[in-house]
């Protein structure tokens, strides 16, 4: 089952990040996450302003990854048949028949840029895809080929047009990573690397059975019934109405993480703790993902909303009080 | 060596260091803890007299001891499951959780692959080799648990050496206890002679018996200091209210007359007067009363009835029963009448021999008292009145007109000892030394207001050596015999004083008794 040593784990993790970092300069969480992630088996939902590299990130993990790579742009008139494909009528020999022509999101890796621009119908078509790994096209279920990634990428800032996630979207994607400005050392790397004569381009890191074997190696790390525990307590009081809930969220949060937040938060776990080099996941391991992991699926309440309460302060203090 | 095994020995050593560090911390808050209470017990104790000065001392070192080690050893040996421990020692040594994630594995091998477990104690073995507890966890003592059994030591030692009044309230307390169960022990000694004395007859022993019953029984009841030495006051006075005076007389008077008896060598009342001059009346009684006038000599009965009427006239004084019925005896021998000599042989015989009896009381009554009085004396003297004791006891004496007290006695029975009552009366003219009390000594001095040594107060030396003259007495001498003052008078005075001074709190509370008796007995 472990076919691969931790030690070739590492050195995959650490040539992927190598060969994304020649392009992406920076936002070493964010592919830290999205590797984690990736390496989990789970979804990203990358959140930030325009120009910050989201889809070049995931553009350069797909040829990191050499893994089949398809973008979807998503627009308010984008139907679920263009991502899903749809069935055609084909006239060969003689014969006409329906045939079914896959959409874009057969492939590996999917790059679903700007997600909260399509309409709820449009992006309800993920849906399955991202839970089951398949896709149901007049009456048929096509399997989608593994690894399968959905990589979406939304703007917060602008509004107008766009349509947000519905919770039980959001709570498919494994995490969620904001992008953050570059510091200006890394902004300086970004101008150089941007306007010369030569565009980096990244290498081969890795393939789908590679990664196929580091989600198997990852899945089987031992964790501690006490951390198992303290995930339980953790995701647990992110709801208003436990007893360990911290004072932020008795008061901002109107409803708490769902069982797929703490699976979330156990899987990180383990991968970062391969990626740290042990073979057991440690409580420093959940306090990594933690914010990623619950912060799209902690639903802030009308205060928190008007009082600008971001989910990850909220998290923030639970990881404070929360006793380990 | 296995690396589970290598593993556990790191567990095990981490273990014994936490014990060791445990039971440190612990044992110093158990210090404190001990000390505290130590301190509070120790001087509530002290308040209600339960220690004198070694008595607090060790137990404010033997409570602190055991407190510091009941915590420290019950720190160190509390139970710590090794599975917490683990947990506990990956937070200390931030092994991230290795090494419980290592001992959960080997009880529950199906968490994970054999090879995944494998690396993971391998892992976990590494990172505890790199561990060292005493760095990684040392010993740390905070200053304010470290500063709290320096003060309260500190607070214990000022503590002891203000309570020097308490350890003596405490001794005395003690004392008097002691000296009262001594006194116990003494009835119960005298009740098991009077029980034994052979020479008394059961009603006697029954007379004897109930004072001193009676007063076992208060001082088991009530052993204070003043109930203990009223109750033996006046158990000894009931007992010397046994005596009889008047039987001790005659028992002097029949042995002076025995001895002249017992010289004359071959008269038929011979070993009559060896056995008085021996002080043994009731022997003497026994052969008087066998005695066969019948078979006696004309002339052995004239010098029978000579010998009788000097016995009779001998305790004609303090005992004319006996007198008479000896003078009967020789008036029936004289007249030539036998059988009425030996009826009225037989009649002194038996008041001899009940004077006899009566003088068996009086020593044992007298020996009884004495032993009294001296328990009196004793008891006060525990409880740190020795020598108003001995004045007591003393007065006592004098009042009693009996060699009782805890002086030299000047009795005449060769069985008593030193201290012990005596059989004859001390005059009552009796000075100190003659029956208790030995000398005198204060025992309450007012002292000047301000104390000894305060500022000298002259008077102005206004005009020569002579100093200025402030006023002038009368010059007139008073008639002779006005300065005398009617005792009455005087005596009403210093009761007075007396009273305001108990009630003024100003006399030691267990002398209040002694002298309320002492002016008592200075009552005309």
């Amino acid at each position: 089952m472990t076919e691969i040593s931790i030690e070739q784990f590492r050195q995959t993790a650490a040539k992927i990040e190598t060969e994304v970092g020649k392009v992406i300069v920076g936002q070493g969480e964010v592919v830290r996450h999205v590797l984690v992630s990736i390496l989990a088996g789970g979804h990203v939902l990358l959140e930030g302003v325009p120009g910050l590299g989201k889809t070049m990130l995931i553009r350069t993990l797909g040829q990191a990854l050499d893994l089949k790579f398809s973008r979807i742009q998503f627009t308010p008139d984008l139907m679920p048949a263009d991502i899903l494909g749809t069935e055609i009528l084909s006239d060969e020999d003689g014969r006409r028949e329906f045939r079914f022509r896959p959409g874009p999101i057969f492939a590996n890796l999917v790059l679903a840029d700007e997600i909260n621009r399509a309409t709820p119908k449009t992006q309800s078509a993920l849906l399955e895809a991202m839970q089951e790994g398949s896709v149901t096209v007049a009456q048929k279920t096509y399997r989608l080929e593994q690894p399968f990634f959905v990589l979406a990428t939304q703007n917060p800032l602008e509004m107008e047009g766009t349509y947000p996630l519905p919770e039980a979207q959001l709570d498919r994607f494994f995490f969620k990573v904001n992008v953050t400005m570059p510091a200006v050392d890394e902004m300086v790397e970004i101008l150089e690397r941007t306007t010369g004569k030569e565009t980096a381009a990244a290498g081969r890191a890795a393939g789908g059975a590679e990664i196929a074997q580091m989600r198997a190696l990852a899945r089987a790390v031992p964790v501690a019934s006490h951390v198992k525990e303290y995930i339980a307590r953790l995701m647990l009081a992110t709801h208003p109405e436990d007893e360990n809930a911290s004072p932020l969220v008795k008061k901002y949060v109107r409803y708490g993480v769902s069982p797929r937040g703490g699976q979330a938060l156990m899987l990180g776990a383990k991968v970062t703790a391969l990626l740290e080099g042990r073979y057991n996941v440690a409580f420093e391991d959940v306090h990594a993902v933690a914010p990623a992991a619950l912060r799209h699926r902690l639903l802030l309440n009308f205060d928190g909303l008007a009082e600008g309460v971001k989910p990850d302060d909220v998290i923030g203090e639970l990881l404070k009080l929360m006793p380990s | 060596m296995n690396p589970f095994d290598e593993l556990t020995q790191h567990l095990t050593g981490w273990i014994r260091w936490r014990r060791v560090r445990r039971g440190l911390t612990w044992g110093l808050r158990g210090l404190t803890l001990g000390l505290l209470l130590a301190l509070l017990w120790g001087m509530a104790g002290l308040r209600q007299g339960w220690f004198v000065a070694w008595e607090f001392t060790a137990f404010v070192i033997l409570l602190t001891l055991a407190v510091t080690l009941v915590t420290g050893l019950g720190a160190a040996l509390w139970p710590l499951p090794r599975l917490q421990s683990a947990r506990d020692f990956d937070r200390a040594f931030h092994l991230r959780e290795r090494i419980s994630t290592a001992l959960e594995l080997r009880r529950n091998p199906g968490l994970a692959p054999d090879d995944l477990r494998q690396r993971q104690l391998e892992d976990a073995l590494a990172a505890a080799r790199t561990v060292n507890p005493r760095r990684n966890l040392p010993l740390k003592i905070r200053p304010l648990e470290a500063l709290l059994p320096l003060v309260l030591i500190l607070l214990t030692i000022v503590g002891y050496a203000q309570s020097a009044r308490y350890f003596q309230a405490a001794q005395q307390a003690r004392d008097v206890q002691n000296a009262i169960q001594e006194q116990v022990e003494t009835i119960e000694e005298l009740l098991q002679k009077v029980e034994n004395n052979s020479s008394l007859t059961e009603e006697q022993k029954k007379t004897l018996s109930a004072p001193l019953q009676q007063a076992l029984n208060d001082l088991k009841q009530n052993p204070g200091l003043e109930s203990s030495v009223s109750t033996l006051v006046s158990t000894g006075e009931k007992l010397q209210a046994l005596t009889d005076p008047q039987a001790a007389q005659t028992i002097q008077a029949l042995q002076q007359a025995g001895s002249n008896l017992a010289g004359q060598q071959g008269s038929p009342l011979q070993s009559v007067g060896e056995q008085l001059a021996n002080g043994n009346p009731i022997a003497a009684a026994s052969q008087l009363a066998n005695t066969d006038v019948s078979q006696l000599s004309p002339e052995q009965t004239a010098q029978m009835a000579e010998q009788l009427q000097q016995l009779a006239q001998a305790v004609a004084s303090s005992n004319p029963q006996l007198a008479q019925q000896l003078n009967q005896a020789a008036q029936a021998l004289q007249n030539g009448d036998p059988a009425a000599a030996q009826q009225a042989l037989n009649q002194a015989a038996q008041s001899m021999a009940q004077t006899g009896q009566a003088q068996a009381m009086n020593q044992a009554a007298a020996q009884a008292a004495g032993q009294m009085q001296q328990g009196a004396g004793q008891v006060i003297a525990a409880g740190g009145g020795q020598n108003a004791a001995q004045a007591g006891a003393g007065s006592s004496q004098a009042n009693s007109g009996q060699g009782a007290g805890s002086g030299t006695g000047t009795g005449d029975n060769p069985n008593a000892q030193s201290g012990e009552a005596g059989t004859s009366p001390i005059p009552q003219n009796n000075q100190p030394g003659d029956g208790g009390e030995t000398s005198y000594e204060q025992i309450y001095a007012p002292s000047l207001l301000g104390g000894e040594g305060g500022p000298q107060v002259g008077l102005n030396s206004g005009s020569g050596e002579q100093g200025e003259v402030i006023g002038q007495g009368p010059t007139t001498p008073g008639s002779e015999g006005q300065s005398l003052v009617p005792y009455t008078e005087v005596l009403g005075r210093y009761e007075e004083i007396n009273r305001r001074a108990i009630e003024n709190g100003q006399i030691p509370f267990e002398f209040t008794q002694i002298i309320r008796s002492y002016f008592d007995a200075l009552k005309p």
